[in-house]
């Protein structure tokens, strides 16, 4: 069978819709639902490496509607495996959370199919982020993105989530309403440049607008830097991210963690492409360091003293974006190519410590690290992949996250920010620090309360597995892996401004 | 066009001075009728045909007809609610409207002199910065949704002048953006009503650090 791109790319856009259409009408029995999830998963990340393979980079895709280059087919990849594991893992989790005997989720009957509805849209419309060639149509999905994830926030209705998806729809609407404005301007400006044909197509702006206006190109990228900002979760705007992150499902927190935050740094980096030429790199370069570095300072006194598992991992989140952040403003294509990799590193292991911490939660009875003994002797499994998790988000060398991590560090010293790479360094430090302490106490110890079950079964501990040894694999094996090394080249130019 | 502006910040003021959330929802709803017009007025005299009838359909469709409906459906069920603010409170929120209504003409001369639309960009910043204060310094979630559709419609009056409205896919997207928006809020906010039985946000202070 031998399918063009187009084929592909709406093979892989229509199957998750028709997959939560089908499960919100709640039809199919719950052994039915969870094998056509992990089926329509599977399928989709099949088409999606099919299209990796038959991807030419020198030719982007385009048409009416859609625009894929390679730095679109990289973002794809990180969503599409995140997809996988999350159908693969989904069903072990759900079992947990509405077992007759103490599952939280128990006193509701069938919430199967509202879940899946729900993040079946949620993948899809971030998939969508990635793929569609409006600015404006970009600006909407990201919007949709905020309003589809609230209702998985506060999917359990306790107070504490309540409270989080409140917050969460807030900020991030306030936030996003200002990139609104933001987008608003840049259309402004290709108005003034270039007239309404193509209206906010990025690869027409990328081509023909030049004679950009600096000053109100300026303000036009505060607003978008600010509004995506809130998204990514940078530092004075971060307010809703530890809220939503921990108090969500533990499968959504992971794909909030791992995708979406990605996704609106993308969005970002499209904007940022255009607006490039007029207002300069430094301008660009400064707000990138400074929000970046201040993230990270922000996320690294939260981590040490804090007793909440699900919040540990958000702050180390906000740590990763904050380290994102500033390799995209080094403007250096090593710093934009480990930019990349880390963003997708940090996806595939961020996703499987959210998915072991809410297994955590569950064998324990709670999510306050200072009550959690002895999981080395009483559940071996879940503290094997606890620590194995744990060493890769830290950057640890056999892991992924190490070579990216590594080669961001050495970006500051290759820009000529060598003092800024010594504070990173330092904070870094912090960050290990405070999370080894935490976690190291979860190990060893006796358990003061009743015995925990091992709940790790064998289909999510192969899901992790797989999801550990690919971020793995992939960045340490980089040069003799053709097909993504060329994708993320050719990506980090994109990045640095070149179009394709 | 300047009835329209004059009718619109006198709707904002009034905004500014309303606690029973069933008046600001009407007020709302007002405030978002006369953004319709502005978009009559607008697409007629820019373009003609369908599309300049699109934008103002749009609007009177979802700002005035389905989303304050909505909320008044959800104020309906709440039972002796308004927004505890005493005398001198009110009266500082029209002032600091006020002050931003002089702050939008000083940016406006500022960026862009000599223009047009001088008094609409002036509005539609007033607008918006009476939202954010709205969402930021009350505590009834209906007020605050009142005040996120304010900031919402102030952005959308600046589009709408800069640049005579977005192209008309983006255009149905962000009004689908709005009215999920607030389909999600009205969830949330009836679900707040059943477990904290009042909705009023400052309860809701557990997650901190």
């Amino acid at each position: 069978m031998n399918l063009s791109i187009s084929d592909l790319i709406y093979i892989i856009l229509a199957l998750p819709v028709i997959f939560s259409l089908i499960s919100a009408t709640n039809l199919l029995p719950k052994d039915g639902l969870h094998w056509l999830n992990r089926i329509t998963a599977t399928v989709v990340f099949v088409v999606l490496v099919q299209l990796v393979l038959n991807f030419d980079v020198n030719s982007p895709y385009r048409d009416e509607y859609l625009y894929l280059d390679a730095l679109s087919v990289w973002m794809l990849l990180i969503i599409g495996t995140l997809y996988l594991a999350f159908a693969w893992t989904s069903k072990a989790y759900l079992d947990r959370d509405t077992n007759k005997r103490y599952g939280y989720l128990r006193r509701f009957g069938r919430l199967e199919g509202r879940f899946y509805a729900l993040s079946h849209m949620f993948v899809w419309i971030m998939l969508g982020v990635v793929v569609v060639n409006n600015l404006g149509l970009m600006w909407v999905a990201i919007e949709a993105t905020t309003l589809v994830s609230a209702l998985l926030v506060a999917f359990k209705f306790t107070r504490t989530s309540l409270e989080a998806a409140w917050k969460y729809v807030m900020v991030c609407t306030v936030g996003i309403c200002l990139a609104l404005l933001g987008t608003i301007l840049v259309y402004y400006i290709q108005l003034t440049c270039v007239g309404n044909t193509n209206p906010l197509d990025w690869l027409y702006l990328a081509q023909h607008v030049d004679n950009i206006d600096t000053g109100m190109a300026k303000l036009a990228f505060c607003f978008l830097f600010v509004g995506y900002g809130t998204k990514i979760g940078l530092a004075p705007m971060h307010a809703w991210l530890p809220d939503a992150h921990s108090e969500a499902p533990a499968l959504t927190s992971g794909l909030l963690s791992g995708a979406l935050c990605i996704c609106a740094i993308y969005a970002l980096i499209r904007n940022m492409i255009i607006l490039l030429p007029a207002i300069g790199v430094d301008f660009v370069s400064g707000l990138c360091l400074f929000f970046g570095l201040f993230t990270v300072a922000m996320a690294v006194p939260f981590v040490l003293v804090q007793r909440d598992v699900k919040r540990m991992l958000a702050y180390s989140s906000m740590e990763n974006f904050g380290l994102m952040m500033a390799a995209l403003g080094f403007f250096v294509p090593m710093a934009a190519q480990a930019m990349l990799l880390h963003m997708f590193n940090h996806a595939l292991v961020k996703y499987s410590l959210f998915y072991t911490a809410g297994t955590i939660m569950e064998e324990f009875g709670t999510k306050n690290m200072m009550r959690i003994h002895g999981m080395m002797s009483q559940t071996p499994r879940t503290a094997l992949f606890w620590l194995l998790g744990i060493v890769g988000i830290l950057g640890m060398p056999p892991f992924g996250i190490f070579f990216s991590k590594f080669f961001i560090v050495f970006g500051f010293f290759q820009s000529e920010h060598p003092w800024l790479g010594i504070l990173m360094l330092v904070l870094l430090a912090g960050m290990l620090i405070g999370i080894l302490y935490h976690v190291m106490r979860m190990f060893g110890g006796q358990s003061k309360r009743k015995h925990a079950i091992e709940l790790f079964g064998v289909v999510d501990s192969l899901t992790l597995a797989g999801l550990l040894l690919f971020s793995c694999v992939a960045s340490a094996g980089l040069g003799q892996i053709d097909v993504l090394n060329t994708l993320l080249q050719h990506a980090a130019q994109i990045v640095l401004g070149g179009v394709y | 066009m300047d009835y329209l502006v004059v009718f619109l910040v006198l709707v904002v003021f009034l905004q500014t001075r309303i606690t029973d959330l069933r008046r600001a929802v009407i007020c709302m709803a007002s405030q978002s009728l006369i953004i319709a017009c502005a978009c009559f007025w607008l697409g007629l005299s820019y373009s003609s045909g369908f599309h300049a009838f699109v934008p103002g359909l749009l609007t009177l469709a979802v700002k005035v007809i389905f989303i304050p409906g909505a909320v008044l459906h959800l104020v309906g069920k709440l039972t002796n609610e308004r927004e505890i603010l005493s005398e001198s409170n009110v009266n500082y929120s029209t002032m600091a409207a006020a002050l931003f209504l002089v702050l939008g003409y000083a940016l406006v001369e500022r960026l862009l002199p000599g223009s047009a639309g001088r008094d609409i960009v002036a509005a539609s910043i007033l607008m918006i910065m009476t939202g954010l204060s709205m969402m930021v310094l009350r505590k009834r979630a209906i007020i605050q949704i009142v005040g996120l559709i304010t900031l919402e419609n102030g952005i959308y009056l600046l589009g709408l002048l800069l640049t005579q409205g977005l192209p008309l896919v983006v255009e149905l997207g962000v009004f689908l953006d709005v009215l999920i928006a607030v389909v999600v809020l009205v969830i949330l906010t009836s679900r707040m009503r059943l477990s904290f039985m009042t909705t009023d946000t400052s309860v809701m202070k557990k997650l901190k650090g």
